[in-house]
């Protein structure tokens, strides 16, 4: 009621016309808009992935098969390998970062919002040049599309250009939303929110942001290199020219062994805050795991050329690389002892994001234990190239960005949509991922290492003795792809018919969980001052103080004796 | 699949110690990790004890960590040593001038392997090596990357266009050894396989020997019928 006694004179002439809300989202800069964008296309993408991963699987489910012919199997392979990585595991992390990163730092926006969204579309972009590329034909060149059967030479149709042009527009995407993210977290920080203070998957977000940085842009180089060397008779890439293959072998390796690093890194930063919560007690050693996840990036990507022990390079190099790819043991190994070790002593409910989160430390570390094994130069000569790696890259990533991403959904699915994800069905399709991961890559491993079965193959003779394995392992990929369809189809569910939420289910520890659910476009109309790590701790515990209802509980942490 | 050069001796070994470590690494994680889990079950009432780490847990399980590396490291090492070193013929083998090993060029193109021996005769698909010899293989390629890949002989290389790659080994026994191309290199990729013959010196003299005089034969017969002004 206005001073005057009168009502108040409602003015909506002028006030622009509340557009459809699709439209609303496709121009919008606000970084949960854009987040939810990628979040949504990743897991697209991640179906897309699945369903070439099943063809491949059934073309190899038995020996000397003719479902797929070769060029067709080479096709899915191509797009296969772009997808999964480029299309649905890095954008996934990211955009979970580019949701999230602002509210864990109490911003009420991003620092660059429209070269964000910029990203965000040409990644879409991207996508949109990979697939039409079925209009022609798609690539035929492999997951990592090695000079110089990329070249003209060898494959004159455009698929292999589809694939450069797709692959460069997403990573230029990806690379400006990192821009955005790291000028974000630089500038941005709410009052109180030093870098010492900041949520682990901030540090995550952080660490991935400048690691994109670093290997977008040599991925950028390359497929340029690629497209020139196709399209305006350049000789980067061709051996017999004067230019060199390897070249694009150190080149799309930095960025593919950055983005195996990215992907991990994200993932343990989002289990990094999952363990504590559902422990009821904080990460054992928050200083050593950020020091760790700094050091994965560097010393990871560092160690590109352990996918090229057999390459032509020197023995010398392939010492540096066995260097950098066991020196990872410590970092890796400090990360998952701090993890582990912060369920001792606690209350531990698992809850679906606990279970998922502990499904992936679990595939990580079988993942990287195999990786380990494949960096010992000589063992390397064995085991690179066998469906051995296969097994192993595919236990790490699909650890990390599968379980790893899924641990994230459900954990902040609630702040996203306002809703918590069916338990029941998470509880299943957790489950069913986890049979299905073992029988879809465990064989692989003895196939690899025992008969030497060779990778990327679009089959396999009768009398080579890995008839049994390959069909447990398609059994297993089918398993593990109902499990995951599970999941999608418990969030599309729960996404305006799941149990409402409220704006801190979980009792989480950063200042995400103080914003509404969904937040606010503004994020937060008031911010706490920031005393701590664990923002929201405080605020609980204030409010328990000031209530009255009892002693302030005992929370102090104490260092094991 | 057994080991059948002193090569392929000193990686299976390292396969075992790869598989022990890596063995280690997956049963600690996730033993620890599922008893983490099961031992610290939420109960009624109970509150959890805020237990963190401090500076000489982390410095001792850094310490754990490294020396794990370290010794991977050097076993590693003394294996991959070991099995870049092939030994010399022995006396078994093929006895050449001044001991110099048996040069054999294997060049990978689009879907078979050519191999070409020292007195300019060269087959496909097959090669054929004396036995107790210590062979040098020169990997090259005519178009795209291939790997040549032999479990029972030797590690496995990459023959890249316009460079030179090298695998050398020594086989022990008579016998064909099977071997696959290793990297994508087009449709016909997973049928790009090769096969090792070992046999005795004599019978690689003969070999090759023979080989030349049925080449030089063709080249003759090819030449005489187009002198003739026949077509071949």
């Amino acid at each position: 009621m206005s001073a005057s006694g009168r009502p108040p004179e409602l003015v909506v002439e002028g006030l622009p016309a509340r557009r459809r809300r699709w439209v609303e989202i496709a121009t919008s800069a606000n970084h949960k808009d854009v987040g939810g964008i990628l979040i949504v296309a990743a897991l697209g993408f991640l179906f897309i992935a699945l369903v070439e991963l099943l063809l491949m699987r059934l073309q190899l489910a038995i020996p000397e098969n003719t479902f797929l012919s070769p060029v067709t199997f080479n096709r899915m392979l191509s797009l296969y390998g772009v997808t999964a990585i480029v299309l649905f595991a890095l954008p996934l992390a990211v955009g979970f970062f580019y949701y999230l990163t602002p509210l864990q730092i109490g911003a009420r926006g991003t620092a660059l919002p429209r070269l964000g969204q910029t990203g965000a579309w040409l990644y879409l972009a991207g996508a949109t040049v990979l697939y039409a590329g079925f209009l022609f034909t798609p690539s035929e060149a492999g997951v990592n599309p090695l000079a110089p059967l990329s070249e003209l030479a060898f494959l004159p149709n455009n698929g292999v250009d589809a694939w450069a042009a797709a692959t460069g527009l997403a990573t230029l995407g990806l690379v400006l939303i990192a821009i955005d993210l790291a000028t974000t977290l630089r500038t941005m920080r709410a009052p109180g929110m030093a870098w010492r203070r900041l949520p682990i998957f901030s540090w995550a977000s952080a660490i991935c942001s400048w690691l994109l940085i670093a290997i977008g842009p040599v991925m950028l180089a390359a497929v340029t290199m690629l497209l020139i060397d196709r399209n305006y008779e350049g000789i980067f890439f061709a051996g017999d020219a004067g230019g060199s293959p390897l070249l694009w072998q150190h080149l799309s390796w930095i960025f593919f062994t950055g983005s195996y690093m990215l992907i991990l890194i994200a993932a343990l930063g989002a289990i990094a805050e999952i363990f504590p919560a559902f422990s009821g007690k904080p990460l054992f050693d928050r200083g050593a795991t950020i020091g760790s996840l700094i050091a994965i990036a560097v010393i990871g990507t560092l160690a590109w050329l352990q996918n090229m022990l057999i390459a032509p390079i020197g023995i010398a190099w392939m010492y540096f690389a066995m260097v950098m790819a066991l020196a990872l043991i410590v970092p890796f190994g400090i990360v998952l002892f701090n993890l582990i070790a912060t369920l001792s002593g606690g209350a531990v409910r698992v809850r679906a994001p606990m279970l998922f989160a502990a499904g992936a430390v679990s595939a990580i570390s079988i993942g990287l234990a195999s990786e380990m094994s494949h960096s010992m130069i000589a063992l390397g000569w064995r085991l690179q190239n066998t469906v051995d790696s296969t097994a192993a890259t595919h236990f790490a990533l699909v650890g990390g960005a599968v379980f790893g991403g899924f641990a994230a959904l459900h954990w902040w699915f609630p702040k996203i949509t306002g809703r918590t994800m069916g338990e029941n069905l998470a509880r299943i399709s957790f489950w069913t991922m986890a049979v299905g991961t073992l029988l879809a890559f465990a064989p692989l491993f003895l196939a690899g290492t025992v008969e030497g079965q060779v990778i990327d193959a679009y089959k396999f003779f009768d009398s080579t003795g890995v008839n049994a394995y390959n069909l447990i392992a398609s059994i297993g990929t089918f398993v593990l792809a109902i499990g995951i369809v599970m999941t999608l189809v418990n969030a599309i569910l729960s996404r305006n018919a799941g149990p409402e939420a409220g704006h801190d289910p979980w009792g989480g520890e950063s200042l995400e969980w103080f914003a509404l659910s969904p937040p606010e476009p503004h994020n937060f109309d008031v911010l706490p001052d920031v005393r701590s790590a664990h923002p929201m701790r405080d605020i609980r515990d204030a409010i328990a103080h000031r209530s009255g209802s009892g002693e302030r509980p005992d929370r102090e942490t104490q260092p094991v004796a | 699949m057994g080991p059948s050069s002193p090569g392929t001796d000193q990686i299976d070994t390292l396969l075992w110690i790869g598989f022990i470590a890596a063995t280690i690494v997956i049963v600690a994680v996730n033993v620890a990790l599922i008893g983490g889990l099961r031992r610290n079950r939420a109960t009624r009432g109970a509150e959890p004890r805020q237990l963190t780490g401090g500076r000489r847990i982390r410095v001792r399980v850094a310490a754990v960590l490294t020396a794990f590396a370290a010794v991977l490291f050097v076993l590693s090492a003394i294996y991959t040593e070991n099995a870049r070193e092939t030994p010399a013929t022995g006396p078994e083998g093929l006895q050449a001038a001044n001991q110099e090993p048996l040069r054999i060029e294997a060049t990978g193109q689009q879907w078979l392997w050519r191999y070409d021996y020292p007195n300019e005769s060269f087959s496909f698909y097959k090669l054929v090596v004396p036995v107790d010899t210590e062979v040098v293989l020169d990997l090259v390629s005519t178009d795209v990357v291939h790997t040549w890949d032999v479990p029972s002989l030797a590690g496995k290389a990459d023959a890249v266009p316009g460079r030179r790659n090298r695998v050398t080994f020594r086989a022990d026994e008579e016998g064909t050894f099977r071997g696959q191309s290793a990297t994508l290199s087009g449709q016909a990729y997973a049928a790009m396989r090769t096969e090792v013959e070992v046999v005795s010196p004599d019978r690689y003299e003969a070999f090759v020997e023979g080989t030349k005089d049925d080449l030089e034969a063709a080249q003759d017969r090819v030449v005489g019928l187009l002198e003739e002004g026949r077509t071949p």
